[in-house]
């Protein structure tokens, strides 16, 4: 019964990083029509930006902020750079599917041909050993989880209490209506690609420092975890990000538990399949969405 | 459900059906893992161009390629550097001594991304792209089942990396290998937890990837036969960001001792783990592909180096790192550094050494057999390495190339000292159980006496 106790504290860690992930995923699909595959490579770049300050002596939670800043800079460049000229041209979505994955495939080899394929690890210091019954955790991953909360408050805040997220929302509901309401959905968009790709950055450095040891192929893992839970909660849902989140690391971390650690993405992703199979719009599809996705 | 809750979700308009997006997304993440890692050559690692460069200047006889198939990305990516750093000096003292029969060598990469699926295109595009292709080294166990028929079909000499038990004796008769199997490896993990370490309960920590679980069946097999105890057994996925519940099952069980090899991060990240939740490192005994500078800088920077030196040891392939045979492999090597920057930090890993053996001995088979016919060439291999009655031993390929214009035959005693192929081209010498130093080195702490090994080979049923 421990074994499991603990594995469920490990899952509140591992939710709370794809969370983190998932919700910055989901809103880019959300407002942005737009499956950005390059998002994983993304995060891992952001966290080899942290570690490269972290090596200079500057602490990993100033490498962090570092970490957002290349995230949301990098997002913003594809964007504006690669996404945005192709959607203008009309390209279809399955076309921008394909620019994304290329976009993935370039991002990665030029990281790997920057920091080579040996893995790294963040100096940091775990601080002490937190205790709950038999969940154990690290101060560190306990801050993860405070960190992951306080983001989704302040999305949630962004979303429903600002201009901006109100204008996102809106541009997400209909960007052609939007315009005529005198919402600038360009200036919209780009706010999208900044706040979306901190966030990349940000669950990037924290996954980062939380799996003690990582390396550029880890780029594609976190991508597959991310869509997972993004589509269990239903595609451009914030909230059902969140819940598919907490879903995928339970889930995984429960089936390490019980059963071979083989098999713990096949059971994840199995019952992935199934709601798919039950409720393709995902389980928060029509509670959270603006347009009747589901 | 009303307002409040429409307004809390984002939903682009005139979505396409999200089934079908999705289904494009999860086809395309599909593809995307398969090329995650990805395409390109490591870093540090040159292209075949700039080895070929490199190279003295070429002849009017074509130039021959060695090809190193083998992972350049995905987990097992440390591999393939390390093979490539056998290529090179082997190529630059062959060339630097005429080429073989005026044909200058050049090293070519073929990624296979460690997985079986990927490595047979690889191997297919290799063979249709490169005519004038030698022989081929690499082929780890994580593709040489698969890229194995391929070489056979078209007549390639290969000397592979695999330790896979199918090879002991299989019908390939272009296949040659100078390591022992997997299964002795594990055995050789087995003498060290049981006759040098005196561990009796052992956790099987290895990665889920077919080369590494060649490892499980036979070390389960010795151990319980000995009267040891397996206390658990976790084929852990490979490059997963965190085990830490895997971690907590495996302490629960209270191992004596880890036995693993999970290549890439996995490796760093569970033992960084296993010290966390166990508060102190337990000991850890790895395969010789532990033994291996990409891992030295992982594991070290992951759990601190004065733990990686305290409770870390590993099994290798014995070799001496000394004598001449040794001393030309290291000269070509740190010269090949102009080419590789990494190339000097393979100068102890026996792949390493083992590779540039063969390289050198497939030359001097096609100098004894004035052909660069494969046909004509390959059963010539074993002589070389084996000697056939008043052959001089020669250390280098030039020493090799000067006693066959005298008229003589040869047996070569290269990088590792001398090889004894089988009739099924399997060269195996014995295991010694290391260290590392605090440069990453590795140090000998013991061997195995014979009557230990066979002890463990009975009761592993080999």
């Amino acid at each position: 019964m421990d074994l499991y106790v603990a594995a469920l504290g490990f899952a509140l860690v591992s939710a709370s990083v794809i969370a983190i992930a998932a919700v910055g995923f989901t809103m880019q699909f959300g407002i942005t029509n737009l499956i950005n595959l390059a998002y994983g490579v993304v995060m891992i770049t952001s966290a080899y930006v942290a570690y490269a300050l972290n090596q200079l002596g500057v602490t990993i939670w100033a490498g962090l902020a570092a970490g957002a800043v290349c995230g949301a800079v990098l997002s913003y460049l594809l964007n504006r750079f690669l996404y945005a000229p192709f959607q203008r041209k009309g390209t279809s979505h399955i076309g921008m599917v394909i620019i994304s994955l290329a976009a993935s495939l370039m991002l990665t080899n030029v990281v790997l041909a920057i920091v080579g394929p040996t893995s790294v690890s963040y100096t940091q210091d775990p601080g002490p050993t937190i205790r709950i019954g038999a969940m154990v955790l690290t101060t560190v991953q306990v801050l993860i989880i405070g960190i992951a909360v306080l983001l989704m408050l302040v999305i949630h805040a962004l979303l429903t209490l600002t201009r901006l997220g109100k204008a996102m929302r809106a541009t997400a509901a209909n960007p052609s209506l939007a315009r005529s309401c005198g919402i600038p959905t360009g200036r919209v968009i780009d706010g999208v690609w900044l706040v979306t790709g901190a966030l990349c950055g940000l669950a990037g450095t924290v996954a980062a420092m939380n799996s003690d040891s990582f390396a550029v192929s880890n780029g594609a893992g976190y991508l597959i975890t991310i869509l997972a839970a993004a589509v269990l909660g239903g595609a451009g849902q914030p909230y059902g990000a969140m819940l598919g989140a907490v879903l995928i690391g339970v889930m995984t971390e429960l089936s390490a538990a019980a059963i071979s650690p083989e098999y713990k993405e096949v059971v994840a992703f199995g019952v992935l399949v199934l709601v798919m199979v039950l409720r393709p719009q995902g389980l928060l599809a029509k509670v959270g969405a603006l347009a009747p996705a589901g | 459900m009303g307002r409040r809750n429409n307004v809390n979700g984002l939903a682009a308009n005139a979505r396409p059906g999200l089934a079908r997006l999705g289904a494009i997304a999860l086809a395309a993440i599909v593809l995307l893992a398969a090329c995650s890692g990805a395409t390109s050559t490591p870093s540090a690692a040159p292209s075949a161009a700039a080895a070929s460069a490199a190279a003295p200047t070429a002849t009017a006889a074509t130039p021959l390629v060695v090809g190193v198939l083998a992972p350049f990305t995905g987990p097992d990516a440390a591999l393939g550097p390390a093979y490539f750093a056998a290529c090179l000096p082997a190529v630059r003292e062959i060339n630097a001594a005429g080429g073989v029969m005026g044909h200058q060598l050049t090293c070519k990469q073929f990624d296979t991304r460690g997985d079986p699926a990927d490595a047979v295109p690889a191997a297919r595009q290799m063979v249709a792209s490169t005519p004038n292709l030698m022989m081929v080294i690499g082929c780890t166990s994580d593709e040489a089942s698969s890229v194995a028929p391929v070489l056979e079909q078209n007549h390639i000499v290969s000397f592979c990396m695999t330790g896979q038990s199918e090879f002991n004796k299989s019908s390939f008769h272009y296949f040659h290998r100078l390591v022992p199997p997997d299964e002795y490896d594990a055995y050789a993990m087995v003498g060290s937890a049981l006759d040098f370490n005196h561990y009796q309960r052992v956790a099987l920590v290895f990665g889920n990837d077919i080369g590494s679980q060649a490892f499980v069946a036979p070390a389960t097999r010795a151990l319980t036969k000995l009267g040891a105890t397996v206390v658990i057994n976790q084929a852990i996925a490979l490059g997963q960001p965190s085990y830490r519940t895997e971690v907590t099952k495996m302490l629960a069980a209270k191992p004596d001792v880890i036995f693993t090899e999970a290549l890439g991060p996995t490796d760093a990240t569970y033992l960084a783990e296993v010290k966390q939740l166990n508060g102190s490192m337990i000991p850890v005994i790895g395969t010789s592909a532990t033994i291996d500078p990409v891992w030295f800088k992982a594991v070290s920077a992951a759990i601190g180096l004065p733990d990686l030196l305290k409770y870390f040891q590993a099994v290798d392939v014995s070799t001496t790192f000394s004598g001449p045979g040794y001393d030309a492999f290291k000269a070509a090597l740190l010269a090949s550094a102009a080419d590789f920057a990494d190339a000097p930090k393979y100068a102890q890993r026996g792949a390493t050494l083992h590779l540039y053996d063969g390289v050198v001995m497939t030359a001097l088979a096609m100098d004894t057999a004035k052909s660069t016919d494969p046909a004509v060439y390959n059963p010539v291999i074993n002589k070389i390495g084996n000697g056939v009655t008043g052959a001089t031993v020669v250390n280098t390929y030039k020493q090799g190339v000067d006693a066959l214009k005298a008229g003589g035959s040869v047996r070569f005693s290269g990088a590792a000292g001398l090889t004894q192929f089988n009739e099924w081209n399997n060269s195996q010498g014995g295991y010694i159980l290391v260290k590392y130093d605090d440069k990453g080195g590795e140090v000998t702490i013991g061997q195995l006496t014979q009557d230990q090994t066979n002890q463990i080979i009975q009761a592993g049923g080999s």
